[in-house]
């Protein structure tokens, strides 16, 4: 990430968040918290608990955020310098993920299109990790459609084209679910279920035999010991440790659209 | 193979349909999306740390270290690049790498106790990693990463408290210090679990091949063996082995070393000597004394004592008479007694030092900043009243110095002083580039110790070529120091490789 876009992201971050953005000269931004946000950000719940207490006037933080230093156009701002690998930018990564994990979306319509219906979707983002001494992940971005069942991939990349709002445009309907959100979401993590078993696991395979390769050298360092000490337990451990291979599977967001 | 799955989302999608909760905003579940997509690491090989330290720059040989620990050596390795190529570097790009392949979650750092807040300091300004320095009572359990001395991580209750945490990595700085496996230290990193595992030293040898042998058990046991095994096939004894090419390459599969050559990075010159002196006929006469004493009173039958009392002779007469006074109250018979005696009457009416004589011809010369090696606190003090005698203003540094005061040593050197003069103990974590000259006054059993030595000097950022000098005094026992230095470089060259001139610019080959 450019510092050119670290910037986009934290203007729109606090924007969407309502949080009044007080100076932006495209290099740093002066940032006025809503009281959500500091309790969220600020991490100072002592403050806050003793605010509460005695009811006093909430006063939430500015924050300057400077993400280019190289680039600002006066001199003397102090402030946080905010980059990619950034403490506070991963912290607002993070709770972005919060703030953006449960959705429901309906597709605008124009009002002069009569007697307009649409159709309910369950649409997951789905993260699978494979973790062993090494890793890797993939997203999959799945839809299915509460009527018919039927199934799209690249459920997310498809939505690029279609104009949504959370609240459903006046006179237009939408149809009742057949099948329930949480049975098609059950659908969805069987597909993806599938997806993991049809997948190529050679990386597993690897791991086992890194894994197996020391512990041959280890058996070999205690041969002939009757008795064997303590740490020998603990190499072993340390060894599943590392190299056992796991998956791990988590939803990353998701919601309910109604679409034509 | 296990699959891990959470409910969580479930859960909270639940809430929603029941209208427990709200549902959230458009735009920023979009962002969401688009972040992660943009942050997946989506292959098993090459580094994702890098793109997350925008303001650091590793050098190639730093990045490509990181490369082969990881992926060809499963991130458990000894980085054991020459001094001043930067194995802190190197170590931070790995953990890093771990923490952002969610690999790593807690990670202990043990170094001697004088780097701590330079380890600290670096992972938290370089790459972003929040390491906190252990105190007493530091509630270990909430923090993740954690920088802690080997003194004290070694005894109760530190000890038990670091067993009872679960460690994905174990980092361990001068890492040599651990190539005895009868210590307490040894016991209690071999008792650790070590998941992941780096072990940082430039001198993974330092007197004989069974410290490889006892670094790399603790580390992958098993490797070369056990202990019969690798003795009798490398029909190994103290400074000698066979079948080394086998041995070498062993070695190689779980250690990593960069010559300061093969970084591709212009170093500037190390011009290293030996400077053989004679002692004044005076000096020969009390030093010939010295050695007779192991056939004139009993303490001195151990060769131990004997040898020690003949290195301070080499150094200075306070550094003799110090242990020589010590030495005549354990005597008993009135002819040892007298003996003892004539030889500190002869040592106290010796007026010169043939050799403080030549380090400060040494000076003269370089008409610069020069850094003086001693073995002795008393040769220390001594040299410093010799110079100040020439005109020659000094400072003094030793490793129990605290930080403060290390700083403030090396500013006054930087700015006021001509010399610093510095015991053993001084030589690690300190770096001195804009110093060009080394003198070493006395000469330590162990090359590594030279090593570490002219490491100060002879690092990244140093401008100008480097000289070195080596005094020592022929017909003594600096002759057989020697000779030991050339044999042990030898074993080291043939079982890790090369190594940059130390003593002097000219191979002897054993």
């Amino acid at each position: 990430m450019y510092p050119q876009q670290v910037h986009d992201y934290l203007v729109k971050f606090f924007e969407e968040n309502e949080c009044r953005i007080l100076n932006n000269d495209g290099h740093y931004i002066n940032v006025q918290l809503t009281i959500d946000m500091d309790k969220k950000i600020m991490n100072r719940p002592y403050y806050w608990k003793y605010l509460e207490s005695i009811n006093g006037e909430p006063n939430p933080a500015q924050l300057t955020l400077i993400t280019d230093q190289n680039n600002l156009m006066e001199g003397g701002i102090k402030g946080e310098v905010v980059h990619f690998g950034s403490p506070r930018l991963s912290q607002l990564f993070q709770t972005t993920k919060e703030l953006g994990a449960f959705v429901q979306m309906y597709e605008k319509v124009n009002k002069f299109e009569k007697n307009i219906i649409l159709t309910p979707w369950l649409g997951v983002n789905y993260k699978i990790s494979y973790y062993s001494d090494q890793t890797k992940e993939m997203l999959y971005s799945l839809g299915i459609n509460l009527m018919t069942g039927n199934l799209i991939e690249e459920f997310q990349e498809s939505l690029r084209e279609v104009d949504l709002d959370p609240i459903m445009t006046e006179g237009v309907f939408h149809l009742p679910y057949i099948i329930k959100p949480i049975r098609a979401l059950e659908r969805l993590d069987l597909v993806i279920d599938n997806i993991v078993q049809q997948d190529d696991h050679t990386w597993a395979e690897e791991a086992k035999e890194r894994w197996q390769k020391d512990q041959e050298v280890l058996e070999y360092f205690y041969t002939g010991i009757e008795k064997k000490p303590e740490c020998y337990d603990m190499e072993r451990k340390a060894m599943e440790e590392q190299y056992e291979a796991r998956i791990k599977i988590e939803v990353l967001n998701g919601g309910l659209f109604y679409m034509k | 193979m296990i699959i891990e799955r959470s409910s969580e989302w479930k859960e909270g999608f639940t809430n929603r349909l029941e209208n427990l909760e709200p549902w959230q905003n458009w735009t920023l579940y979009n962002m969401n999306y688009e972040i992660v997509k943009a942050n997946l690491i989506t292959d098993f090989y090459g580094l994702q740390s890098p793109k997350y330290l925008p303001n650091l720059t590793p050098l190639n040989h730093q990045l490509k270290v990181a490369e082969t620990v990881i992926e060809r050596m499963n991130g458990k390795a000894i980085l054991a690049d020459e001094v001043g190529l930067g194995k802190t570097i190197e170590a931070g790009l790995i953990l890093k790498e771990y923490l952002v392949r969610g690999l790593v979650k807690k990670a202990l750092i043990l170094t001697p106790a004088s780097l701590i807040n330079q380890w600290v300091e670096e992972l938290n300004y370089k790459f972003y990693i929040p390491a906190i320095p252990y105190k007493k009572n530091t509630p270990i359990e909430y923090y993740d990463v954690v920088v802690m001395s080997m003194d004290t991580a070694k005894k109760s209750p530190h000890k038990e408290l670091i067993y009872a945490q679960d460690y994905d990595m174990i980092i361990i700085d001068e890492a040599h210090k651990l190539k005895n496996h009868k210590t307490k230290i040894y016991e209690f990193v071999q008792g650790l679990k070590k998941k992941f595992c780096l072990l940082l030293t430039a001198t993974p040898i330092q007197n004989n091949v069974f410290e490889l042998f006892y670094l790399i058990s603790l580390l992958k046991p098993g490797h070369l063996g056990n202990y019969e095994a690798f003795q009798s096939s490398f029909s190994a004894s103290k400074h000698s082995l066979e079948h080394d090419d086998y041995l070498r390459e062993l070695v190689n599969q779980v250690m990593v070393r960069n010559r300061r050559q093969d970084t591709g990075i212009e170093w500037t010159n190390r011009r290293v000597q030996i400077i053989p002196i004679d002692f004044t006929k005076e000096e020969k006469e009390v030093y010939e004394m010295i050695s007779e004493l192991k056939n004139m009173c009993p303490v001195f039958s151990d060769t131990f004592s004997m040898i020690t009392l003949q290195r301070e002779m080499c150094s200075s007469k306070e550094a003799t008479q110090l242990t020589l006074s010590k030495m005549r109250e354990k005597c008993v018979e009135l002819k040892e007694i007298e003996y003892m005696e004539s030889v500190m009457q002869k040592l106290m009416a010796l007026e010169m030092n043939s050799k403080a004589e030549k380090a400060y011809e040494i000076i003269s010369q370089a008409n610069d900043k020069v850094i003086i090696f001693t073995e002795y606190r008393a040769s220390q003090a001594y040299l410093q009243d010799y110079l100040y005698s020439k005109g020659i203003t000094s400072v003094l540094f030793n490793g129990k110095f605290s930080k403060s005061k290390r700083e403030w040593m090396k500013q006054l050197f930087k700015e006021k002083a001509q010399v610093l003069i510095a015991t053993e103990s001084g030589s690690e974590g300190i770096n001195l580039q804009f110093c060009h000259h080394v003198i070493n006054y006395d000469l330590p059993w162990n090359p590594m110790k030279l090593e570490q030595r002219i490491g100060r000097v002879h690092r990244l950022g140093q401008e100008h070529d480097v000289h070195i000098y080596n005094i020592a005094i022929r017909n003594t026992i600096e002759d057989s120091i020697l000779e030991l230095l050339y044999t042990k470089i030898g074993v080291f060259e043939k079982v890790v490789g090369e190594l940059d001139d130390i003593l002097t610019a000219f191979k002897k080959t054993i």
